[in-house]
């Protein structure tokens, strides 16, 4: 016999692992990754829900991982001395930040503060390091995809400067 | 009543709580722990072997043995290794304390007896008083021999309890990130960071630390065996249970300064009850032994394998083994350095949490 409590949890769970794998799926640098890879990327994120105006970190924390948003609003703000703010981005549903932060501690460049309530999953460097020594196939296939963006950011920045440059 | 007035009545009410909470929570630990002391005492026991066998078991799920096999097969061997060796040491203990101890019946306790009643004989001429010195002699030694039956029931029952430890560890070691995962969660959005950052950092730094003692005990263990083992041999065995005792003096370096102590006596005092020949020079063998020992683990072992962060004041030592002692007897002396190790470098990694981030 069916139980109406058990099936309403289970349905609850079931959406929300459906919803962490839709979000990853559109992150590049989890793009590649197959199901049971994806498994295993599910078992070590974090999911944090934040209210409007809360931050997620502050420019200067040191770097601790990389955040993609669920669902909600989030800005990338820069902070002077003085306390002035400079919203440099808007992120929204699908994005990601803080990825360089998976590489090592430098202290953030920006701040980050929920502009909406925001359902976010967190993926932080001790787990990636963590996860790179045991499962060390799946973790060089996150390696080299984050090389990638890396890469490519690179390029459009010389691509820009190079114009800069001409002008 | 007026906003103001609720806001201060709402953080007064706020205040009491808290104060009342803490007050509670303090006074129902200092209750509770009595009763749950040896269940504690077991989670710290636990906690502490899979923070020292985890990196076998990720280096065994690297290569691609599934997580819990790891475990089984990591926990099995050390099982394994530490039932061989209990098998070759026990029936050797167990001869050498019934030598002992009728040696100690035969000769010892008759020969203090004999002389005390010679000494009330020849210095005061009363054999009455003679027998009454005996015979408290006699209970004393009865007192001291219940005792150590006390001693044994106990140390029987801290056994029963030990067996409970390989299940803990076991889920500890497979669950750890499960656990950790679940406590964060709970953590407020502005501490997230901070407290996950702390909890990594301090999770590294104390796992190093109690492989470095476990790797130090073992050398130490190791030297102190090779060199009662030497003396075994040039001094025609004086010492018997060499094995054992310098396994003892590995475990017992674990409390620094003490444990050195600690470890040596053993050796001392079966030399001298079994009374070889020349006893004074391998007496002296055995304490330049320790000592050498002692150099060579101070000078080239402690500090390539035990992380430098820990590094505590003799006093500070001498106070927490007395409080691990009041705490949980003889395992709470063992463990007291490690666990105030552990507390001094979480203090450390928060101090520099609270420095780096930004919590206003």
């Amino acid at each position: 016999m069916s139980n109406p409590i058990w099936e309403a949890v289970e349905s609850r769970k079931s959406k929300t692992a459906d919803d962490i794998f839709k979000a990853l799926k559109n992150v590049p640098i989890f793009s590649e990754l197959n199901p049971r890879e994806m498994n295993e990327i599910e078992k070590i994120i974090h999911r944090r829900e934040y209210k409007k105006g809360e931050p997620i970190f502050r420019m200067g924390d040191p770097g601790l991982g990389m955040y993609i948003i669920i669902k909600g609003l989030v800005n990338i703000v820069e902070e002077d001395e003085a306390g002035n703010t400079t919203t440099l981005a808007v992120l929204k549903d699908g994005a990601f930040f803080g990825d360089l932060a998976l590489l090592d501690e430098a202290p953030r460049s920006a701040s980050a503060i929920a502009d909406d309530d925001s359902d976010i999953l967190g993926f932080f460097r001790p787990d990636f390091l963590d996860l790179l020594y045991r499962k060390s196939k799946l973790g060089i296939k996150i390696l080299f995809s984050l090389a990638k963006i890396i890469g490519e950011r690179l390029r459009r920045t010389n691509e820009q400067l190079a114009v800069l440059k001409k002008k | 009543m007026d906003n103001y007035s609720y806001q201060l009545y709402s953080q007064i009410l706020k205040l009491f709580w808290r104060v009342f909470l803490a007050i509670f929570g303090i006074a129902a630990l200092i209750v509770i722990f009595p009763f749950v002391k040896s269940v504690v005492v077991m989670f710290v026991i636990a906690l502490l072997l899979a923070m020292l066998l985890n990196p076998a078991v990720d280096f065994m799920e690297s290569r691609g043995i599934n997580r819990g096999l790891a475990i089984v097969i990591t926990m099995l061997l050390i099982l394994g290794a530490i039932a061989f060796t209990v098998s070759l040491i026990i029936p050797g203990i167990i001869s050498a304390v019934e030598s002992l101890t009728s040696k100690l019946q035969s000769d010892v306790i008759t020969d203090i007896n004999k002389r005390v009643e010679e000494f009330f004989a020849v210095n005061f001429n009363n054999a009455e008083l003679a027998r009454n010195v005996t015979s408290k002699v006699n209970e004393f030694g009865l007192k001291l021999l219940s005792n150590m039956a006390e001693f044994f029931k106990s140390v029987g029952s801290f056994l029963a309890s030990v067996a409970i430890v390989p299940f803990l560890t076991f889920f500890i070691i497979k669950d750890m990130r499960i656990f950790k995962r679940s406590l964060i969660a709970h953590i407020p959005n502005k501490y997230f960071e901070m407290s996950l950052n702390i909890l990594q950092k301090v999770g590294n730094q104390v796992s190093k630390y109690i492989q470095g003692q476990a790797t130090d005990a073992f050398i130490v263990g190791c030297l102190s065996v090779l060199g009662l083992f030497i003396i075994n041999l040039v001094f025609d065995n004086p010492v018997s249970q060499f094995v054992f005792i310098g396994m003892i003096a590995g475990v017992a370096n674990l409390i620094p300064y003490l444990g050195p102590i600690v470890g040596a006596v053993p050796a001392l005092l079966i030399t001298i009850i079994s009374n070889p020949p020349n006893l004074g020079i391998v007496l002296l063998w055995i304490v330049i032994t320790f000592v050498l020992v002692q150099v060579i683990d101070n000078s080239f072992v402690s500090p390539m394998v035990v992380s430098k962060s820990v590094n505590m004041h003799p006093l500070t030592v001498v106070v927490v083994v007395i409080i691990g002692g009041n705490l949980a007897g003889a395992v709470g002396m063992l463990f007291a350095v490690p666990v105030t190790g552990i507390i001094k470098v979480t203090s450390a990694e928060v101090l520099w949490g609270l420095k780096n981030y930004k919590l206003k």
